[in-house]
């Protein structure tokens, strides 16, 4: 079409994600103020166990890493799972179209999924800088992610793919939920667990997991950022997918 | 139909959504016409919210189709934005104040006007730091309406708006409503049961019942349609001898009947000369008795009466 054809109010049809995208921010407890409470009280907790073990162990202890990163990673897949039964309905009221919505959605968790992977790289930053506090304690500097190619960016880089894929793998729970009864639910549930337990049979079978485990020892925390791409891309499109024939009622 | 003299906003063609077990709307074709203000009547699950979820693309239809402004409204974002709908049951983001939800609003519609919006909040007296969940029922459709008002949107639907407000919010609405329309003509179209309360508003009236359209006509051509004429039996009989009857009651030599089609001058007069009284009949009772009788089963009596009820 020219563009003489076209009207002065002629709008993209992509013009309103900007709209969409801070309509995932509207309230912003969501996703930024409570993932960085959990963010900072997890960190604190975890020194603050470190401090008590050396108080009880009286000095020098072996180096403590801990699992507390997962903490606001879990929060954001929750809180994105959250978002999803909560914004959907909304912006329909709103009238954006799914498309729209799913790609403010998809751009909005990437931003806090960066975030979550900068923050994740500046703590491991500090922990390195600081020997744990000094105390030997690391939530971030966790050796298998920080050793390889890259050093602390790359875990950063891991965290966010990884962060990114488990937001839109709870914003998938939650649509479904709204598309489908509680029942078929369970049924897509256990229509997974029979996959996986296929795919590892498969491997068993062929005597693979030697080759598997090769596999995953062989790639660094970059390279593992890097093929987190696929999974994300993959559950974005079935997220449009189900979200194409979800309703807001 | 009012589809002559004004260009189409909306065109439903043969719509039918069928659940498992239930049909909501069965072929369905009516349209509406811009910058009008329509009343979409029915009971409660005559199908008026499905109606309004397909043709803003909330929901799809079985078969059928919609067109707004020439387009197929599902994933269009050329229509959408034009389009405004929230429901009377809306759910809003968990924890978000009201002005969060006009923040939305007012990235998601073109036209939104934040003075219409503060206006509004000011005249319901929105509370401002009550989080939409816990706030009262007529609070949270005032939330509802304020967005609808202050989209502005081309096409605009209310979905029971009159659901918790008082009978002052009520009046406050529509009188916003007819305010801002004048202003800004577009089109917008009002569901309720409330016949009578929205008669003064709307231009076109649209009755749906047990997923069929009933009727599609102007307000204009109902009105005068129908008189009801009280007085002695055999004067009454005079009168309506030949008209259709819609109703009749007798108690002992005193008739009452409702009687469809208009009066010509003699008849006024001759009514006159027989000491009858002559009531107009409201278009809520027209309604009633015109799809009382077009009603294949008895199902649209019992619901329009249940509608009646809740008038008074």
């Amino acid at each position: 079409m020219s563009t003489a054809q076209q009207t002065v109010d002629a709008r993209s049809s992509y013009a309103r994600i900007p709209a969409a995208f801070k309509l995932q921010f509207t309230v912003p407890s969501m996703l930024i103020w409570v993932p960085l409470l959990v963010f900072a009280a997890a960190w604190v907790i975890a020194v603050g166990i470190g401090v008590w073990i050396h108080a009880v162990a009286g000095g020098q202890t072996e180096p403590i890493y801990t699992g507390a990163a997962n903490a606001p990673l879990w929060t954001l897949v929750a809180m994105a799972a959250y978002a999803a039964s909560h914004t959907f309905p909304f912006s329909m009221a709103l009238s954006y179209s799914r498309r729209v919505f799913v790609i403010g959605v998809f751009l909005a968790f990437g931003l806090v999924s960066l975030a979550f992977g900068a923050a994740f790289a500046l703590g491991a930053g500090v922990e390195r800088l600081t020997g744990g506090f000094g105390l030997e304690v690391y939530v971030f500097d966790l050796p298998y992610l920080t050793q390889g190619a890259g050093g602390v960016a790359s875990a950063g880089a891991l965290a966010a793919g990884l962060c990114l894929f488990l937001m839109m793998f709870g914003f998938f729970w939650a649509i479904l939920y709204r598309r489908v009864s509680i029942t078929m639910v369970w049924v897509v549930i256990i229509g997974l667990v029979i996959i996986l337990l296929g795919a590892a049979m498969l491997v068993t079978q062929n005597s693979g997991w030697a080759t598997v485990w090769r596999w995953f020892v062989e790639q660094s925390a970059l390279s593992l950022a890097g093929w987190m791409v696929l999974p994300v891309i993959g559950i974005t499109a079935v997220n449009y997918a189900v979200i194409r024939r979800a309703t807001p009622g | 139909m009012s589809g002559n003299t004004a260009s189409t906003a909306i065109q439903v063609s043969g719509v039918s959504r069928r659940y498992r077990n239930t049909t909501a709307l069965d072929e369905v074709t009516v349209s509406f016409a811009e910058d009008q203000i329509h009343g979409l009547l029915g009971r409660n699950g005559a199908g008026k919210t499905t109606l309004m979820s397909i043709i803003t693309a909330q929901a799809w239809p079985s078969e059928g189709q919609v067109r707004v402004f020439g387009q197929a409204p599902y994933e269009n974002e050329q229509v959408l934005p034009k389009i405004c709908f929230v429901r009377e049951d809306q759910r809003y983001i968990d924890d978000s104040l009201a002005k969060h939800a006009f923040k939305a609003a007012a990235a998601a519609f073109p036209n939104w006007s934040w003075d219409l919006a503060e206006r509004l909040i000011a005249d319901f007296k929105l509370p401002q730091k009550t989080r939409i969940k816990k706030m009262s029922r007529g609070q949270r459709s005032a939330v509802g309406v304020i967005i609808g008002l202050a989209s502005r949107a081309e096409i605009t639907f209310f979905d029971e708006p009159y659901m918790g407000l008082d009978a002052v919010a009520r009046q406050l609405f529509y009188d916003r409503l007819l305010e801002d329309y004048a202003e800004h003509p577009r089109t917008i179209v009002l569901s309720s049961h409330l016949i009578d309360e929205i008669a003064h508003l709307v231009e076109n009236v649209v009755v749906i019942d047990a997923g069929k359209i009933l009727l599609d006509e102007p307000v204009e051509d109902l009105r005068g349609r129908a008189v009801t004429l009280v007085g002695k039996a055999e004067a009454v009989a005079e009168i309506s001898a030949g008209r259709e009857v819609l109703q009749h009651e007798e108690m002992g030599r005193i008739a009452r009947s409702t009687v469809l089609g208009a009066l010509s001058e003699a008849e006024r007069q001759r009514i006159k000369d027989l000491e009858l009284d002559m009531i107009p009949v409201s278009l809520q009772q027209l309604v009633i008795h015109l799809t009382t009788r077009q009603a294949a089963d008895g199902n649209a009596n019992t619901a329009l009466t249940s509608a009646e009820e809740n008038a008074r």
